[in-house]
């Protein structure tokens, strides 16, 4: 095993090798949760709306999955978040389709112009502009709102999106790009 | 569902003392153990499983008197 001497008192690891360690113990697992935990948090409390508890909880699942699952995952060259971000992916999609009631989800108003900036989406000059298009896009389909939530809301890059989904790069910015379009010309309609 | 809304008011992250609230790995292990553990109720506590073994017992010792008969 490789270890990375990172100053004289601390000892570095990668994920690799910690994925390795924690298949043979669980403790391991720890090191690996520490480090993932709040950005998996983050990402779940801003997809379901704010809500701490219910964002812990599918956090929480999310690592329990992993742990549970940890002897079955493979290194194919992925980093090792982009597996639990698409376990917790999973778990927000279950949690939507088992409730009845729609959960808001509070976006900030830059991402909206980024949004429009990379649709080339123009004439959003005023708060109502901004919350009719909101509108638009709360009438897509779920998937295309995962897609859309990943790239602006969440501040991804295509090519962590392309990790979560298991796609090339290109074909990730292609499908957000279609949609984009697809929101553009509806929004070409209503004015 | 979700359905959207800009929040132009507050931020939309959660805040540091929400995260270290939720962060516990002790729950995680404990609930990982509670899940894979196996059962270590003993057969004798088993009221099922005691008179499953019993029933295969006095067959074994039927064939068995069966056979010197």
């Amino acid at each position: 095993m490789i270890l990375r001497r990172k100053d004289r008192n601390s000892i570095q690891i990668s994920d690799s090798e910690l994925v390795v360690l924690a298949k043979k113990d669980v403790k391991y697992f720890g090191q690996l949760y520490n480090k993932y935990f709040d950005r998996i948090f983050y990402f779940t409390f801003k997809r379901i709306g704010g809500n701490e508890d219910a964002a812990g909880d599918l956090t929480q699942q999310t690592f329990l999955k992993a742990l549970a699952n940890i002897g079955k995952y493979e290194d194919r060259g992925l980093p090792f978040s982009s597996w639990l971000y698409k376990i917790a992916q999973n778990e927000i999609n279950a949690f939507f389709k088992s409730g009845s009631k729609t959960i808001v989800v509070d976006i900030e108003e830059r991402n909206v112009q980024d949004l429009c900036d990379e649709g080339n989406i123009e004439g959003i000059s005023s708060i109502e502009d901004q919350e009719k298009l909101i509108e638009l896009l709360n009438g897509m389909k779920s998937e295309e709102l995962d897609l859309i939530e990943l790239r602006f809301f969440q501040g991804m890059s295509f090519k962590e999106i392309a990790d979560i989904y298991a796609i090339t790069e290109a074909n990730a910015k292609m499908r957000v790009y279609r949609i984009l379009e697809r929101l553009n010309k509806k929004w070409k309609e209503l004015k | 569902m979700r359905k959207f809304r800009i929040n132009r008011e507050n931020n939309v992250g959660p805040t540091e003392e929400q995260i270290a609230r939720q962060k516990d790995f002790s729950r995680l292990h404990h609930e990982y153990e509670r899940l894979t553990k196996r059962n270590k109720k003993p057969i004798y506590r088993d009221p099922k499983l005691y008179l499953l073994f019993v029933l295969i017992a006095i067959i074994l010792m039927l064939i068995l008197l069966s056979e010197k008969n």
